[in-house]
């Protein structure tokens, strides 16, 4: 089995995010680490983020940083990855590429915790950075300038020192004196010595200054002092003129400011009054905010309270340290507060936000300050405060997030064309089952309903240079309505159109003059209100019109062609004739080239199943120039051009061709180069779009022509970053369409469909899904789909967190004690888009209440995913959460389909994973499906991870026991169990009679149930100790699993050893033959490895196109989809397997890391071609693209087309 | 009741083995019966068994061993009728009176031929086929059996449909049909029996799955690491 991996949808989860201006003057930009993707984003004028670029580095990102050289205008990128290289990047803006400016190898790669790259940390004046291991190492890179002005980097200096462990590192702003960098370490070398553990309870940490002396070129350690044992971030403080330096070390409950020869001044953070005492409160991220006259710090804490702390300073004498009370957003991974008055936080889960600052905060708030800090016997006065509504801030815009991808399953629930993807996303009280669909997300503008059923529509400007339309004329069977843009849409009669006819086409034509064309003939409006009108020879008909700003070819009944030029003066003159064998099908020509008077290319589609393209050019006018035959008559064509490219902002590197489009009246898309010299037709690629004949339009996305395609749903071609894609949009079934372009809607789209107008825009180009997002209460664990009855059940459990009628009382309490009084709002769940506005402390915002750590809540939830309503939600009492689910059948037992929930009371893991109780609970469906009763509940001696049902049984996995479960009158009866699995079953799938188990640690166990013994019996499992976190049962002896060190393999039994297992007849064999050492006496195989980079949660078999075969889909943590196919010629292997190879050698990854050494991190990859690697070949440059097919013996185009073929084969 | 031992344990297992003895014997005495009167197609030896019981309580061969020989107790009869020497000495008899059987159809079929000429063999005949009027009836016989049975969905018996074929043919046209009529009884009888013996089978395995083994006696108990219903479906009491 050979397969092909390609990324659905990057990773959508922010590891950690730096603002700057990378592409040099004002702009400001994000870069933002997804784990394995390196994006910038900039937030446009609209205050929307936008993605600019966005790069697979094959590698994992730790961290980043920019720096600055004196006196540049622009920010470089400092990443540290596993690849064991610093890297410097610099954001190439017009070829809209990072460029790798240095490159130095400093050890082995791999995350280990003595390998550098965990920390960065840059001298503010970009004259040095420090890179930090967890343990013990830290470099130092000097960085200068050479005589042209270009970034040297020096061999590092190392400043290493063992048994410390490091928590953060910064530099220190100490203007042009010697770089210095701050370090919170804590050393263990006594207590690692220390038997008796006193020395470890005493171990203490230290902020330590380290000193770069330019002059000598060496590192010291300058100053090192005791910080609170609390400490765990640290933040730089301007220095050198700005302020007084040092720094700000975030301790668990205070922030203190510190400097070499300064006395600490102490802060206390203000707590949430609902807080619990035990609780502290930590800062997860912070952001400096520096003005000429004066600078801030946001930092927020792990409660996602944001505190503003401003700093008193005589020169470098601090007097006083206030925080105050900002706001409260969502907890955030990174804040970047932007020049242009925006704050970008990248979220921990789920959505990220920008916001716009209406205020910094002057207004009086709750605030605590050095000044005022009491210390009485039990420790220091703490301050309290209220979360409120967003004051200084408002939020703008968000970027969708599903991580973490909890659970997903694929599947048609919609009965739409495609399947849908139902994934649980995100954690606590920002969780949410989100319901992705293939293709972009449309929002609709208007929709308005017309006196009866249109056939087609168009727009019109008035003149060439007008930026909006100003007509929208809509054909009926018998009449045309004209409707002028405006403040308003309305009915015109005086535009000159005819009204009583239907039209063929409307268009501009000339400069500023407008044309019709109906059945019998073509009406010409000046721009003074003149009316031409050219009528049809006797009693011809026009059947189809193709034209385009300058020229108008028109098709007769019988199959006559006229073709018309615009002149000098303004003026539709008839230029030449022409008879073609039969009736036409549809004919377009193409845009006038920039600079020219004519198109030379009129494409003409008979029903002989042919496409011819014409000459319209003077010399050999209607002369035949190619022909193309098709495999069913064509019904639609269009010119699309692509204009030529050298990278910029959204493309890659290549020439400008021109594609002919042609819709098959079999519903299959043909796209066909055609030779912009001689006209001559190559490289066909077909597609079927669905059981209509796709009509073709063209319309505009960001600026750039596009292709809309209407068959039985829509499609858009487009370019996006180097790729022609063709995405179906998520919409209704439309008649006709065409471009639209007003005031409010720069760039839409006008359709008819029914007896609708409709105006909409599309969104988000270059995803490849749409996601409807549900919230839920608490973070999802599992669910199972219930195909018939179209519904889901869902389970939730969150630790730490109140349930939510003790939520509902708090907060009535608070608002009473706020006197706000009730809102009227009673609404439990974390709210959709426009919750900030109604409730004042939605809890998507805030976050909940936070309870003790043993304390859990969890619910069970039926959810009919097309109303998006809940029709059943059990809260689970009294400390309870459910951790397994499944639907099982019990045989000739009455109740039918039941639910089983596994759960455990007062689960802990820390000191030592324990709980008090574990049960598995028993539901009954009632009021077909949509309610839930418990039947009975069972108590069972561990966790149950994994149920599922076998032979009209319940199997359950309780901790390292598969036990099989009868249905009881009042309890589960226990029927039969296997003690021999290693450590905890995590997973369990059955087919006919055998049964794969996942083991947490462990692999999977290949079973077999024999029911004349009543024994589970273990027949095979792995050799390896994958720690599993998910698992997918892909054939009678395969498996398929991804563990969580980012991996996805395949076990297979073989074949020889799964015949003898099935051919056993006595079950001797089985029964008595023993594994070595304590293992199973037969070993499963290894047929595919490949390291994904990303912790894979769940998999699934499924197929996301009509028809398609199917692949294996994963989802990730960091909220990324991907899908494994399986090749089905072996040409196709070679052909991939070699183009890999090629990229791998010209287009190293850009962080340093071997591409091969990447995908084979823990285990050597085996049968796996990375399409994400292979995608990355038409951003190469061209000559090195023209190489790279040379050397597979095909043309650039060739292996373009390849790629999209297979891409098409999954999505 | 222990299952592994006790005192009653080894007199109940001696009246045992004495009653399996005597159904042994008489289980022997059956086979070998039966198997006589199936090949003494023209019935002229009547029901009596390859062995002698003499007065002393042996048994003495008398049949297929040229030397009789004689053996003590019905265990050794059963193990002598396994051993080769026995066996060829049956096959042997058996290959004779299949022999003779054989010669015998064939005549009968010559003079069959001749005596009743179909009229739908007549067409056969003008395309130069002979007729092959014993597998014609044959056919026949099958087919007839075969759509008596049609509407049971359980595997006809085989051996025995074709041993009866082979009677009637000396016997005339009607009583193929007297024979059909009482094979459908047996035939129905058989299925049943299998029948009965699956769902017996089936049960037992239910049962064995849902936790009870069996103990020395053929009894049922409960094992101890599984947990049953109140109202559990007891095997001694449904399957006895």
């Amino acid at each position: 089995m050979y397969l092909y991996n390609l990324t659905l949808q990057q990773a959508t989860g922010i590891v950690c995010a730096i603002n700057g201006s990378f592409s040099g003057g004002k702009s400001q930009e994000i870069v933002v680490a997804r784990g394995k993707v390196l994006d910038l984003l900039r937030p446009d004028d609209n205050g929307k983020i936008q993605t600019i670029l966005s790069v697979e580095v094959f590698g994992a990102i730790r961290s980043l940083a920019h720096f600055r050289l004196t006196g540049a205008h622009k920010d470089y990128i400092v990443v540290g990855s596993d690849s064991g290289r610093i890297v410097i990047l610099d954001y190439n803006k017009e070829k809209n590429v990072f460029d790798k400016i240095h490159q130095e190898t400093f050890g082995k790669s791999g995350c280990r915790r003595i390998v550098p790259g965990q920390y960065l940390g840059i001298d503010p004046k970009g004259r040095a950075v420090m890179v930090g291991a967890c343990e013990k190492q830290k470099l130092v890179y000097v960085l200068n300038r050479d005589t042209s002005a270009r970034l040297t980097i020096s061999s590092p200096l190392e400043a290493h020192k063992s048994h410390t462990i490091v928590y953060s590192i910064v530099g220190v702003d100490c203007g042009f004196d010697n770089p210095v960098f701050a370090a919170i370490e804590l050393d263990y070398s006594e207590a690692d010595q220390d038997s008796t553990g006193q020395a470890a309870s005493e171990a203490q940490k230290h902020l330590t200054f380290y000193e770069l002396d330019l002059g000598l070129n060496h590192v010291s350690r300058k100053w090192s002092e005791q910080v609170d044992n609390g400490a765990n971030m640290l933040v730089t403080v301007p220095g050198g003129g700005d302020g007084p330096s040092g720094v700000l070390v975030c301790a668990e409950n205070f922030v203190i400011y510190k400097n070499q020869g300064h006395p600490d001044v102490r802060a206390v953070i203000p707590r949430r009054a609902d807080l619990p005492a035990e609780r502290g409160v930590l800062i997860v991220s912070a952001a400096m905010h520096k003005q000429k006259s004066m600078f801030f710090f946001l930092l927020q804490t792990e409660y996602g309270d944001v505190f503003k702390v401003t700093l008193d300073h005589d020169n470098d004498r601090v007097s006083e340290l206030k925080i105050k009370y900002f706001d409260t957003i969502p907890v955030s991974s990174s804040l970047c507060v932007l020049k242009l008055g925006f704050l970008f936080a990248a979220s921990e889960f789920g959505n990220h936000g920008l916001y716009q600052f209406q205020a910094i905060g002057d207004d009086p708030d709750v605030e605590s300050s050095s000044a005022t800090l009491m210390e009485t016997e039990e420790g220091f006065q703490p301050v309290f405060f209220q979360p409120r509504g967003l004051k200084n801030l408002v939020r703008i815009d968000q970027v969708e997030s599903l991580m973490p991808i909890m659970d997903m399953k694929v599947s048609n629930l919609f009965e739409e064309e495609t399947p849908q993807i139902f994934s649980l996303c995100g954690r606590g009280p920002r969780s949410s089952l989100r319901i992705l669909r293939p293709g972009l997300a449309i929002s609709e503008m208007a929709v308005s309903q017309l006196p009866g059923v249109p056939s087609a529509v168009w727009t019109v400007k008035k003149n060439v240079n007008d930026e909006f339309d100003a007509y929208i004329v809509v054909s009926f069977t018998n009449a045309t309505l004209v409707l002028s843009i405006g403040e308003t849409v309305e009915e015109v009669s005086d535009s000159g159109f005819l009204d009583t006819t239907p039209s063929l086409d409307v268009s501009l034509i000339g400069d500023d003059s407008l044309m019709q064309v109906h059945p019998t003939g073509i009406r010409h409006i000046r721009e003074d209100g003149r009316i031409n009108e050219w009528r049809t020879p006797g009693k011809r008909t026009i059947v189809k019109v193709g034209s385009n700003r300058l020229q108008v070819v028109v098709a007769l009944s019988g199959g006559e062609l006229i073709y018309f030029e615009v002149d000098m003066t303004g003026q539709l003159m008839e230029v030449e004739k022409h008879e073609m064998s039969g009736d036409v099908a549809c004919l377009d020509i193409a845009p006038v080239p920039e600079g020219r008077q004519r198109s030379r290319f009129l494409a003409v589609g008979s029903y002989d199943n042919t496409i011819r393209i014409l000459s319209l050019d003077p010399d050999d006018c209607m002369q035949i120039l190619s022909l193309q035959s098709l495999s069913s008559p064509p019904d639609s064509l269009l010119f699309l051009e692509v204009q030529a490219s050298i990278g910029g902002e959204d493309g890659a590197d290549h020439p400008a061709s021109l594609f002919l489009n042609t819709g098959l009246q079999s519903g299959v898309l043909f796209r066909i180069v055609v030779d912009m010299v001689t006209g001559q037709l190559s490289d066909a690629r077909s597609r079927f779009l669905g059981l209509r004949a796709p009509k073709l339009f063209s319309v505009a996305v960001r600026g750039r022509r596009a292709m809309l395609c209407l068959s039985s749903r829509p499609w858009l071609g487009y370019i996006h970053q180097g790729h022609f894609l063709l995405t179906p949009l998520s919409y209704e079934t439309l008649e006709y369409a065409a471009s639209f372009s007003s005031d409010q809607c720069a760039e839409g789209v006008v359709a008819v469909a029914g007896d609708a107008l409709r105006v909409f825009t599309i969104e988000r180009l270059g995803e490849t899904f749409n996601e409807m997002t549900i919230p839920l209460r608490y973070t999802p664990r599992k669910f199972v789909l219930q195909p018939k009855r179209k519904l889901l059940v869902i389970i939730e459990s969150d630790q730490g967190s109140f349930a939510a009628e003790e939520r509902e009382a708090s907060r009535k309490e608070c608002f009473e004690a706020a006197g706000m009084g009730e809102n009227g709002k009673k609404e439990m769940e974390n709210g959709g888009d426009d919750e900030d506005k109604d409730d004042p402390l939605s809890d998507e915002q805030y976050g909940y209440p936070k309870a003790e750590s043993d304390k859990w809540v969890s619910c069970i939830r039926v959810l009919d995913p097309r109303t998006t309503e809940t029709t059943c939600l059990l809260e689970l009492q009294d400390n309870e959460a459910a951790f397994s689910i499944c639907t099982v059948n019990f045989h000739d037992k009455e109740y039918g389909t039941l639910l089983a929930v596994g759960t455990a009371k007062g689960l802990q893991f820390w000191p030592k994973r324990s709980f008090s109780a574990a049960y598995i609970h028993i539901y009954r469906f009632m009021k077909d499906g949509r309610s839930l009763e418990l039947l009975h509940k069972t108590q069972v001696d561990g966790v149950p991870l994994a149920l599922s049902q076998f032979q009209g049984r319940l199997l359950a996995g309780i901790g390292p026991v598969l036990r099989l479960y009868d249905l009881g009158k009042r309890r589960l009866l226990r029927k039969c169990e296997n003690k021999l699995f290693p450590n905890t079953i995590n997973s369990i799938h059955t087919y006919r009679d055998r049964i794969y188990v996942g083991d947490v640690q462990e692999s999977f166990h290949y079973c077999k149930y024999r029911r004349d013994e009543n024994q589970l019996y273990i027949f095979a499992d792995d050799s390896v100790p994958r720690w599993l976190t998910a698992s997918y049962h892909i054939d009678f002896d395969t498996m398929a699993g991804g563990d969580k060190f980012g991996n996805i393999y395949f076990v297979r039994l073989p074949q020889d050893v799964s015949d003898e297992i099935e051919e056993d007849p006595t079950g001797g064999k089985i029964k008595w033959e023993q594994g070595k050492l304590n293992g199973a006496p037969n070993k499963v195989e290894e047929i595919v490895q490949f390291h994904v980079g990303d912790v894979v949660t769940c998999l699934q078999k499924a197929s996301l196109i009509p028809g398609g075969q199917e692949s294996l889909i994963y989802g990730t943590v960091m909220g990324s989809l991907g899908a494994l196919l399986a090749f089905s010629s072996r040409d196709d292997v070679d052909f991939f397997n070699h183009l890999e190879m090629h990229m791998r050698q010209e287009h190293p990854p850009l962080c340093g890391r071997d591409h091969m050494a990447y995908r084979s991190a823990y285990f050597p990859v085996k049968d796996v071609v990375d399409g994400d690697l292979c995608e990355q070949f038409p951003t190469l440059p061209m000559d090195l693209q023209r190489k790279i097919a040379d050397e597979l013996d095909r043309t650039p185009g060739e292996i373009l087309k390849k790629l999209e073929e297979i891409r098409n084969k999954i999505v | 009741m222990s299952v592994y031992g006790g005192d009653s344990w080894g007199r109940e297992a001696n009246y045992r083995k004495r009653r399996v003895d005597d159904l042994l014997v008489d289980q022997i005495h059956k086979n070998s019966s039966s198997t006589n009167n199936n090949n003494n197609t023209n019935g002229s030896s009547s029901s009596s068994s390859s062995y002698k019981k003499l007065p002393n309580g042996k048994y003495a061969y008398w049949r297929y061993h040229p030397h009789n020989p004689v053996v003590d107790t019905p265990l050794m009869l059963s193990i002598h009728m396994k051993g080769s020497r026995h066996c060829a000495a049956e096959s042997r008899l058996k290959e004779k009176e299949l022999y003779r059987q054989a010669q015998l159809n064939k005549r009968i079929a010559l003079s069959g031929n001749t005596a009743s000429a179909d009229t739908t063999d007549v067409p056969r005949q003008q395309y130069g086929l002979t007729s092959k009027p014993l597998t014609q009836r044959t056919m026949k016989a099958v087919s007839e059996a075969l759509r008596t049975n049609s509407a049971q969905q359980f595997a006809i018996p085989r051996i025995d449909t074709v041993k009866d074929i082979g009677n009637p043919v000396m016997k005339g046209s009607s009583s193929i049909y007297d024979n059909a009529i009482g094979q459908v009884v047996a035939d129905k009888r058989l299925p049943q029996q299998q029948l009965d013996y699956k769902e017996r089978k089936e049960k037992e395995l239910k049962f064995t799955a849902a936790g009870w083994k069996r103990d020395g006696f053929g009894g049922w108990y409960k094992d101890e690491s599984v947990e049953f219903d109140s109202d559990e479906e007891d095997p001694n009491v449904s399957l006895a």
